[in-house]
This record gives structure tokens, sequence and C-alpha cells, in this order.
């Protein structure tokens, strides 16, 4: 994390997007934001919250209902000297412009021989938890980290959501961030002024000897409950909080397993053909799995539309005491 | 899931073992180290200790001949159902897991660690493994992995990295898969300083291990083995003892022994003496093997009445060269491609030493405590690669029929320290040997024995 000082202040999720975007728009012309009711209406989950009042509708812009024209715009505008931030409604809605995103932002600058490069941001509040139905509450971040020229981040905290936003800011390529709807209104310890989180790097939330939980987004804070439970067992599990999906951090993962020798994947996306199926697939083909000591598990998303049940929609996806079954029996050696 | 108990290969060259006698009946309870039954094959017999608690069950018939690694018996934990011998499907010839293990694997019921009946083979002892002069280096299955096999990466690179046979270890995880904890434990209990209340191991013996084997009523005979070695390595040649007690003592830090530290050769020969004075032995016969064969001459010089014959096989003691980089080799080797070239130093026929006879010693000296403490006794014993003890005095002094017998292919001692015995000393020099004879050729070394001892 690069930093230029400052004190440290407690800010939610959402405020922390809203001061990243709120410093970029101070300090670099050339951002814009853009999307549906992100103006004075203030964004459908509140994050861009008063920014169109003290910089204006030339530069907060509500685009009209279209998710490929709006994200069509923001590629063109990107290509053309400025640095637009995208704002979907809901993450779902990206299979409305999923011409723009995978087959032109994310292959311009390599079909022009690099003499063009797209370097927008697209922010996608994601998940489900929010009783929003099959159709709004997806995770479908995966889908994008197949996509080689996309850049696919994850944060967990409130200081990660803004120092990821600002270094895809800097990023010449188009950064995808994934916002869990879930996370908006939790607070967290968030740097004053300028600073980035660099893109592909995954953090370590907490140590631990006997196994180790890869988790993303919401299900980084339900990984670490689960940890803080399995501890008072004596079961001390590290988690990783993965931040980025592509690039992914292999290393920090790879040692990880190397040192625990026991892995869980915890995402919420649809289990099969998900993330947790790449970092397996990863540590089977690395030397790390000579320290594997138990089969890896991958808590996934259930192979189902996600419920608008409250009960219903909590079973679609792992929860903390999922995890901590897991854990146990993981670390017990009845895997 | 009951534990199997397995037909041990204590011999290279063994495929079948025949049961002698079942020490403990059908149903009988069992704890770790229990003595089960005795197994003979053409050149040695055993005695198979337990390796698990509980009770036993399935026992195949006395005299029956097994192949190596089938199981001869199941030992159930307590209350759990004993139904029919599980995998009866094996009866029909399809070979359970275990028994492929080709890979000279002594089955876990060979003993404790490493250093159980059957399985140490250490440096220079070589129990019943090199026994055999002709069984060249076509071992099987350096890299054989036996089918059906479970075990976790983990489990798999530690054994890897400690040169330990899968196949030995009994799997604790799901369906019998061998985890890392698995490995870990043999390796732990392979350095346990503890030894296991295995059988014929008296405790009040000066703290050394000894183990009795033999039910006759003959003149007991005493065996110590040399450094980096352990009783096992007597094997061989215990089969041709006929029926007399035989009592072989590990020394310490080998073997069974507890990692005793000694400060001096005077310290080790009293320790040694202890033991043989608590045994309460009225009258023996002696032998010793190299670093056993000096502890045995400095025993003969301070009991001379109790030992009524000395046998000194390639003995330490007169005089003062000794290979110090074999030494040194075998104890600092912790790969078996390391160990290697030092135990093919202790024979003259280098095909004697398989590269599945070295996996097991690496086994036997997986543990580095073990392996610390016995370059520790190195050090004292023999600082800078000389015998810093001189026994030759003693040689001159003690009147008892003795015999020395060497291989003047010995790397390790020079055979020419014999010729500084006293004419009343009968020598017994194999041109064609090195430092282990009475592994390298038992069916030549025992009659020496047998006559010196009758």
């Amino acid at each position: 994390m690069t930093t230029a000082g400052g004190g440290v202040r407690e800010l939610s999720y959402a405020e922390a997007l809203r001061e990243a975007m709120d410093i970029a728009l101070a300090s670099d012309p050339r951002v814009i934001l853009m999307g549906e009711d992100i103006g004075v209406y203030g964004g459908a989950f509140q994050v861009t919250g008063d920014l169109v009042h003290r910089y204006g509708e030339d530069r907060v812009i509500d685009t009209p209902i279209s998710e490929l024209g709006g994200a069509g715009v923001a590629i063109g505008a990107a290509m053309t000297g400025l640095r637009p931030i995208y704002e979907f409604q809901f993450s779902d809605f990206a299979t409305l412009a999923m011409e723009q995103i995978v087959n032109q932002a994310a292959k311009i600058r390599y079909m022009l021989g690099g003499a063009v490069s797209v370097p927008v941001v697209m922010r996608f509040p994601a998940g489900s938890g929010t009783g929003a139905a099959a159709q709004h509450s997806q995770s479908l971040e995966a889908w994008f980290g197949h996509v080689p020229g996309l850049k696919v981040v994850q944060p967990s905290t409130p200081a990660d959501a803004k120092g990821l936003l600002l270094a895809a800011l800097e990023d010449p390529d188009p950064v995808l961030i994934f916002e869990h709807k879930l996370l908006y209104k939790m607070k967290g310890p968030v740097p004053e002024g300028h600073y980035t989180v660099p893109i592909g790097k995954a953090a370590i939330r907490r140590p631990g000897r006997d196994l180790c939980i890869v988790a993303g987004a919401i299900m980084v804070h339900r990984a670490l409950e689960a940890a803080e439970a399995l501890s008072a067992e004596g079961i001390e599990a590290e988690v990783i909080d993965l931040r980025s999906i592509r690039p992914i951090d292999r290393d920090t993962i790879l040692d990880a397993v190397r040192r625990t020798g026991r892995l869980i994947c915890v995402y919420e996306g649809v289990k099969t053909l998900g993330i947790g199926a790449e970092i397996s697939a990863m540590v089977a083909e690395s030397d790390a799995f000579d320290f594997l000591d138990a089969p890896i598990i991958r808590l996934g998303g259930a192979e189902a539309p996600i419920p608008y049940n409250p009960e219903l929609e909590k079973a679609a996806v792992p929860q903390v005491p999922d995890i901590v079954a897991a854990a146990r029996a993981l670390a017990g050696g009845r895997l | 899931m009951p534990v199997e108990v397995i037909m041990p290969k204590v011999d290279m060259d063994m495929t079948t073992g025949r049961i002698l006698v079942w020490h403990v009946g059908e149903g009988e309870r069992v704890s770790r180290g229990t003595p089960l039954f005795d197994i003979e094959t053409d050149k040695a017999a055993m005695e198979v200790e337990a390796e698990a608690e509980g009770f036993l069950h399935h026992r195949v018939p006395e005299g029956a001949e097994v192949p190596i690694g089938q199981p001869v018996a199941w030992i159930y934990a307590e209350g759990e159902a004993v139904g029919p011998p599980p995998g009866a499907a094996s009866a029909t010839g399809a070979i359970p897991p275990a028994a492929a293990s080709a890979t000279g694997a002594i089955p876990p019921a060979a003993g404790r660690g490493g250093g159980g009946d059957g399985s140490g083979a250490t440096a220079g002892a070589a129990p019943a493994a090199i026994g055999a002069p002709r069984a060249g280096p076509t071992e099987t299955g350096a890299e054989g992995r036996p089918a059906g096999l479970r075990a976790t990466p983990a489990a798999r690179r530690l054994a890897r990295e400690a040169g330990l046979d899968l196949a030995t270890l009994q799997g604790s995880g799901p369906r019998g898969r061998i985890q890392g904890a698995d490995v870990r434990a043999r390796l732990e209990t392979a350095m346990s300083p503890v030894p296991s209340p295995a059988a014929g191991f008296t405790p009040e013996a000066g703290g050394l291990s000894v183990t009795r084997r033999g039910a006759g009523r003959g003149r007991p005979v005493v065996l110590l083995h040399g450094f980096a070695s352990d009783s096992l390595s007597w094997a061989p040649v215990e089969a041709h003892l006929g029926d007399r007690p035989i009592l072989r003592i590990d020394l310490p830090a080998h073997g069974k022994s507890p990692l005793l530290a000694v400060r001096s050769f005077a310290e080790l020969a009293a320790l040694m003496r202890d033991t043989i004075d608590r045994l309460d032995l009225a009258e023996f016969d002696l032998v010793g093997h190299s670093l056993g064969g000096a502890l045995a001459l400095a025993l003969a010089d301070t009991r001379p009445r109790r030992i009524a014959a000395l046998t000194l096989i390639a003995p330490a003691g007169l005089g003062p060269q000794i290979a110090g980089d074999v030494l040194r080799g075998i104890c600092a080797a912790t790969r078996p491609e390391s160990l290697a070239p030092w135990l093919r130093m202790l024979v003259a026929d280098e095909r004697l030493i398989s590269d599945g006879y070295v996996r097991q010693a690496m086994a036997g000296r997986a543990c580095a405590q073990l392996r610390a403490a016995q370059a520790a006794l190195a050090g004292i014993l023999f600082p800078d690669g000389v015998q810093a003890f001189d026994l030759r005095a003693a040689l001159d002094r003690v009147g008892m029929p003795t015999r020395i017998i060497w291989g003047r292919r010995d790397a390790v001692i020079p055979w020419r320290h014999a010729l500084t015995a006293p004419g009343r000393v009968a020598l017994h020099l194999f041109p064609e040997l090195g430092h282990v004879p009475h592994l390298e050729r038992p069916d030549a070394i025992a009659p020496l024995l047998r006559g010196g001892m009758s």
C-alpha cells in the first residue's frame, strides 16, 4: 500500500469508495463518474452520494437505462483520454454489457497493437443477502476473471475498497471492481488522503498453522469469524483475502498451502467452474501439491439461482457454520 | 478398523516365512511390543512383536508358509466387532495392498520404529537383509509403489525425505489413508528416548535394552553389536546357534536402548558391565563385533570367571587406526543417497548393499536425535578418526578361550590389528570379507561361533 500519509479514521465501505472518487475527481480533471441514478439520487446503494453537487452533472453523469450503451460510452471515453468510472446498479446487469466489456474493452489494446489502451474502471455491486432474488444477487466475478485483458478485484475492507479503486484509476487497462452489497455499511479504518493497494496481491488476514482458508469479499469475514471459533477448539486457520481474482496472487496461496498442508476455498459464486476450482487446480499443478495432507475443499454457491426466501438465500451460499464444519473435518483428518 | 499383522520381510531374498509358533492365543489381548509369533526363514528365526494394542484374531495356523506382506492375523480394538477376516478376498489370490510392497519394506508388525525386530537395518547392522551373500543388487522395487497404498502428498513427501517406506506405516486417515501425522509419529517414535516395553527388555538391566531369544538350557550367549548398528544385526547368525539362550544388548543410542550419553570408553564399558551384572548370568559366552568387540574384551578383562569363551569379530581397541570418514559419513547421512556409499564400505562385495537395504537402513536412522547421539559417541570414542582406547593389554591378560574373526578386506578397521594378539588367541582371517563378516557370510561365521562356544 502506498500512502500519502495522514491519519486514519473509521469509514464505511461505501464512504471509503466515495472518498476515493472524491479524491480522484478533485485531483484529476480526466476523471468522470457515469451510471444509472448516480447523480441526484446518489446511486442505488448511495455510494456516489452528494458528489454530483460538488462536481456537477458534467462530471457525475446519470446515464440512461442501458448498460450496453453506458459501458460503451465509458469505454470510448477511456480510449479518448478520460478516466471514467462506470457504476452498474447490480453486477447482474453486466450481462447486458458483455459485448462492450469482453469483446471491446478487454481486447482493444491487444487488437490495436498497443496503440490504444482502455483505462476504464467499472464498479459492480455484487452478491446475495439483501433479499433481491435471483436476478440481483449473483456473484459473477469469476466470469470476468476468465477474460485476458481485464483486471478483476474484490475488496473486502473499506481501506482496500478505497486503495483498489485509486489503483484501478492508475491502471492503463480495464479494471472491474466487485463490491459486495453486504459490505457497503461495514466500517473500518481508512487512511486519509491518496494511497493505492496493489492489484494482484492477496492479504493474509490471520495467520494459522493448521489449514488455510482462501476467500474473497464477504467470505473473508465469514472465514475470519469461523477461524475465531476454530481457534477456541485449538485449530488455527490462516485466512487469506484474495483481493484480486485476475491477476491472482499465486505465491501467497501456494506459500500458505506449503505451510499448512490443508486448503479450503470459500467463495460465493457458483461452486462449479468457480474461483475455488481455479485455486485448487493451481495448487495441484504446483510444487505445493507435495505439501497437501488432505483433499482440498471448495465451499461455493449452490448450483441454483439465488432464492428469494431469506432462509433459502442464506443456505445457497457458504455461511460461518459451513466453514467451521469443513475446517474441523479437515484438521481432524476426517476428509 | 482392525490392524493387520503381516509377515515381515526379514531377509533380503525372503519371499515367504513360516509361522513357527504363536505366543498369543486367538482372541487374547495384546499390547504394543507383545511377542506375537516366531517366524522361520531359511536363514533366521525371529520373534515378531505386536505394533498395536487390542485383541488378536484370525491367526493363520502354525506351520503355515505365508508370503511376505500378507496378513497373518488382525488386532481388533477394544469393543470392535470381530467379523470375518478383513480383506478375506485376498485368500483367493488377490494380493492385499501391503503385500505388494516388494520394496524390501519391513511391515509394521516388525516392531518399534526403525529399531524393532526385523526392521531396523542400521549401518553395519544389516539385519538379515544382507545375510545372503548371493543376493545381488536386483532387489525389487526401488521405485515400486505398493498398489493401492493411500497416502497424502504430504505423507509421501515426508516419507521420501526421511527414506521411510510408506508400506511400513498404518494410515490413520479415512480408508486407511496415511497422513503426514502418521509419518511424523513414526519418525518421532524412532527418536523416542524411552524404549518401548518390548519383549525381553529388562528395564532394570542398567537401562540398556536386552532382547532374549531361545528357550534352551545351554550356556547363554551374549551378543554385543558394533557402532551405528543394533542387536538385529545378529539375526543371520543366530539361526545357526542352536537352541541356546541368546541375549542381545543394544548399545546406548542404538537400537532400542535409550539415548544415554557417555563421556568415555570406560564409562561405556561400565554401563555394559552393569547391564550384564544385572542379568545375573552364572556363566556365558560373549561375542562382540567392532566396538562391541572392544566392549566384550573389556568385560572379559573385568569379569573373567563368568565368561566361558570370547569371540571378537573385527574388534576395535587393538590399534589406533579406524576409518573416521565412514563413521562420520554414517552419522551425518540424512538421505539414502548419502548413506549408501558408506554402507558399501562396510562390505567387501558392494552388491550386498541394495537400494532397498539402504532405504531401510536410513529409515532406521531417520531420527535426528539418534544420529546426533551416535555422532557424539563417535566423537568421544574416536576423536579425530583415531581409536582413543587401547585394549591390547587386556587381550594379553584374558585367559578364557578366545578367537578373533576378521575379513581381510575390512575398510573400517585394519585386519592387521589382529596380529597383535598373543599366540593362544585363534585367528580366523577371511580373505574375501569386509568389516561385517557375520553379515556377509553368516553361514561361514556361525560354525566358528558354535565351535567356540560348545
